[in-house]
């Protein structure tokens, strides 16, 4: 809690001689400001508007403390936080104004909702006596978030500020994280505090109490069924990834020997070369981990959800298998796969009590089986994805040759459709934190932004979006942002011309009746050449190395346009309300 | 379908009704009856909710998302044998000169209930009770006139013996004494 005295200092509304002894009164801006540099914010992606203007007016002098980033539209604000958050593990911020500006952000906090992203959204409102008269510019946000925040409030009075921010903070990041929002009235932004500012970060609450170290009867239980399992089968999720539990995670598999599965948001926890790596989970996942799902004898669950995405048929999904599900949420335990041995608690945490409860063991020739299946499936569709014969380059050529570019170890950030699934599919990850996509919402056009928060979180690593045509054009406006910035976001997008997964669903399951999935696309090099970002397309196969490595060298945000297959589908694929072992491969 | 009482325990701050009833309505529960008020100790609120459901399973489900919504101390489900229950409802009965006088001894010995309030035309009588003894009544005194009927959702005590201090040890309750 360091708090810089001059701070305080700074009023805002009138400079006062610095040796003023009696402490001064900041009006609400200001204590909102000097909040967030409390709590280490020093980055905000933000739009002005009517009512948060006395905050922008606040941040004009706090621009050494705080670099605030203006975007060119409120959910790109939203996205971009979502990024920053996701590979820095710290809150994500946005600001926006009331009405549009609040409602704008809704898309990006109902996905970092349902992705568990720590984010705080801070919104002007009207002046508290406008409230419920349909002022201008007047949405009621709170109605309009309560089911997609983890916890949202309206402050009317400055007084309130210090301890709602801190409470913020703190629901955000701990526990499950999860965005709040804050809605200030105009007139709390602009009163004075009646007291002198005073902050005091949020340590606990009587209400909330998140489960950090699990039970130990629980893990006791979960530790006896893991010893006693002839066929364990691990899966990880994203809860991995924000415990920072990677380390524990392999110190345990390889311990136990079992093998490991990822769903696709825990992809990079767990490098693809290890050897109890055995793929991941899903609907376009491996071959084996699906089908193997089904043969195992205990599921080891790990920070994740079993999403709809993830099970297929609930009712033929690992029906002979015990389950332990170590999850920091309770809500999610037996919310759709029942546990038999739950374990509620941070990841890490149980992962270190588990660990030496757990004995050495060798499950060698259970992890074979997975191989077999390997084996078909790059017969059948990895070698031919990857060396094809068609004319039109695929996608999935391109996924890995910037996967061997970058040694696996690049950021990644896919949008939503098939390119996300051949990106979770042909990039090798090796770099824990390293995959950042829309998983639960399935954002379009979530990549563009987020891949340019995650390039501020992170700027020294390199960070690549991977973004279909269709999706590109929902956040292309983000051009502008990333072109101001100058940061080096490198753009990959892969066009079909077409909404492609919307047209493979239409191709297998609804008689090629292509219903609205065709795009006639504008020239994106020229378009992002009007941003001030240099591009090429790429068209031809024999191109694609020096294009990926042109894109790669460039010290500039670099777009690069690649024509691929127009109709290509993913494989493996389970099939909406399919079992996971009927995974076709065709 | 079984009902089932759930009692929540809030801080009693702006929005907590609309965060309750949110969860409710996405997954498609609807609300028999409903009662807020604030508890032994200042500043917290007990929300009594009343639903019909087939799957107790889904009903957990429910307490458990409930108990995530962060100004929300505590959440219990109850089945009807778990708890003392009652309502209170209200009858304005049409009274005028003439009609047949009602038997005001049946009312208050059989039935419970009570004139609280006498006008020249009608009365207004107060029963509590179950929803069952209240239709019981409604049914006996339905030959005379009703000219309003209303009736209040349950609240409700668990017959455990422990208080809501037992089931949050860690809570500092001090602060809402």
């Amino acid at each position: 809690m360091e708090f810089n005295e001059n701070q305080t200092q700074k009023t805002g509304i009138a400079e006062r001689p610095v040796s003023v002894a009696a402490p001064e009164l900041i009006n609400g801006s200001h204590a909102l400001i000097q909040s967030l540099i409390i709590e280490g914010v020093k980055t905000i992606f933000g739009y002005p508007g009517g009512a948060i203007m006395p905050v922008y007016d606040a941040i004009y002098d706090y621009q050494e403390q705080i670099n605030h980033i203006l975007v060119r539209h409120e959910q790109g604000a939203a996205h971009a936080a979502e990024g920053f958050a996701r590979i820095t593990g710290e809150v994500g911020i946005c600001l926006a104004t009331s009405g549009p500006g609040a409602t704008n952000l809704v898309t990006g906090i109902a996905d970092a909702i349902i992705d568990s992203t720590p984010m705080v959204c801070i919104v002007g409102q009207v002046g508290s006596h406008l409230l419920g008269t349909d002022a201008f510019q007047e949405t009621d946000i709170m109605g309009v978030t309560i089911p997609i925040t983890k916890w949202n409030y309206q402050i009317t009075n400055p007084d309130e500020i210090p301890e709602i921010i801190a409470k913020a903070f703190y629901i955000a990041k701990s526990g499950r994280p999860g965005p709040v929002l804050i809605d200030i009235t105009k007139d709390a932004q602009l009163k004075l505090m009646s007291k002198p500012f005073d902050y005091k970060k949020c340590e606990k609450l009587l209400s909330y109490r998140p489960r950090l170290s699990p039970k130990e009867e629980q893990v006791e239980a979960a530790a006896k069924l893991i010893n006693e399992s002839k066929r364990p089968f691990l899966f990880f999720g994203h809860g991995v990834q924000i415990a920072h539990a990677e380390k524990e995670l392999l110190q345990f598999i390889e311990k136990t020997d079992v093998p490991a599965a990822s769903t696709l948001l825990g992809l990079s926890s767990v490098s693809v070369d290890h050897p109890n790596y055995v793929g991941w989970l899903g609907m376009h996942g491996n071959y084996g981990t699906n089908v193997l799902t089904n043969q195992c004898d205990l599921i080891i669950a790990i920070g994740m959800r079993f999403d709809d995405r993830v099970t297929g048929d609930l009712s033929r999904y690992a029906k002979q298998a015990k389950v332990i599900h170590i999850e920091i949420d309770p809500a999610e335990i037996d919310k759709i796969k029942k546990a038999d041995a739950p374990v509620v608690g941070d990841a890490k945490r149980a992962l270190e009590m588990l660990l030496p409860l757990v004995k050495e063991n060798n499950h060698e020739a259970w992890r074979a089986e997975f191989k077999k299946f390997d084996a078909i499936e790059d017969e059948k569709i990895t070698q031919p994805e990857l060396a094809p014969t068609t004319e039109k380059i695929k996608m999935a050529e391109v996924i890995r040759t910037l996967s061997n570019k970058t040694k696996g170890e690049a950021v990644v950030v896919a949008d939503v459709g098939q390119h996300q699934m051949m990106t979770a599919r042909y990039y090798q990850f090796k770099k824990a934190n390293s995959f950042i996509t829309s998983g639960g919402l399935g954002t379009m056009g979530y990549a563009l932004p987020a891949a340019f928060g995650a390039k501020v979180g992170a700027p020294e690593r390199e960070v690549v979006a991977i973004i279909g045509d269709g999706c590109f054009q929902m956040t292309i406006q983000e051009l502008g942002t990333i072109a101001q910035s100058g940061l080096p976001v490198k753009i990959i997008i892969l066009n079909n011309n077409f909404l492609g997964m919307v047209r493979q669903w239409q191709q297998l399951f609804h008689a090629k009746r292509y219903s609205f999935v065709e795009l006639q696309n504008p020239d994106f090099i020229t378009i992002a050449k009007g941003f001030g970002i240099d591009g090429h397309t790429c068209g031809a196969r024999e191109d694609l190395n020096d294009s990926l490595d042109k894109m790669l060298a460039s010290d500039k945000p670099y777009l690069l346009e690649v024509m691929v297959e127009k109709e290509e589908n993913v494989f493996p694929m389970v099939p909406t309300g399919a079992c996971v072992a009927d995974i076709r491969l065709e | 379908m079984t009902t089932y009482t759930i009692c929540v325990f809030t801080e009693n701050t702006i929005g907590i009704l609309n965060k309750i009833t949110t969860i409710f309505t996405r997954r498609r529960i609807n609300i028999e009856s409903l009662t807020v008020s604030e508890t032994e100790r200042k500043g917290i609120s007990r929300f009594t909710i009343v639903i019909r459901h087939e799957s107790r399973e889904a009903v957990e489900k429910l307490v458990r998302q409930i108990r995530k919504i962060i100004e929300v101390l505590a959440v219990f489900g109850y089945l009807n044998d778990d708890i003392a229950y009652n309502e209170i409802a209200m009858f304005k009965i049409s009274t005028p000169i003439g009609a047949k006088p009602l038997d005001i001894e049946t009312i208050n010995k059989t039935y419970k209930a009570w004139v609280v309030y006498w006008h020249l035309t009608y009365v207004i009588i107060q029963k509590t009770g179950t929803e069952e003894e209240i239709f019981e009544f409604f049914n006996y005194i339905k030959p005379h006139e009703i000219l309003e009927f209303v009736r209040s959702g349950r609240v409700a005590v668990s017959k455990s013996p422990q208080t809501l201090v037992d089931y949050l040890p860690e809570a500092e309750w001090e602060y809402y004494m």
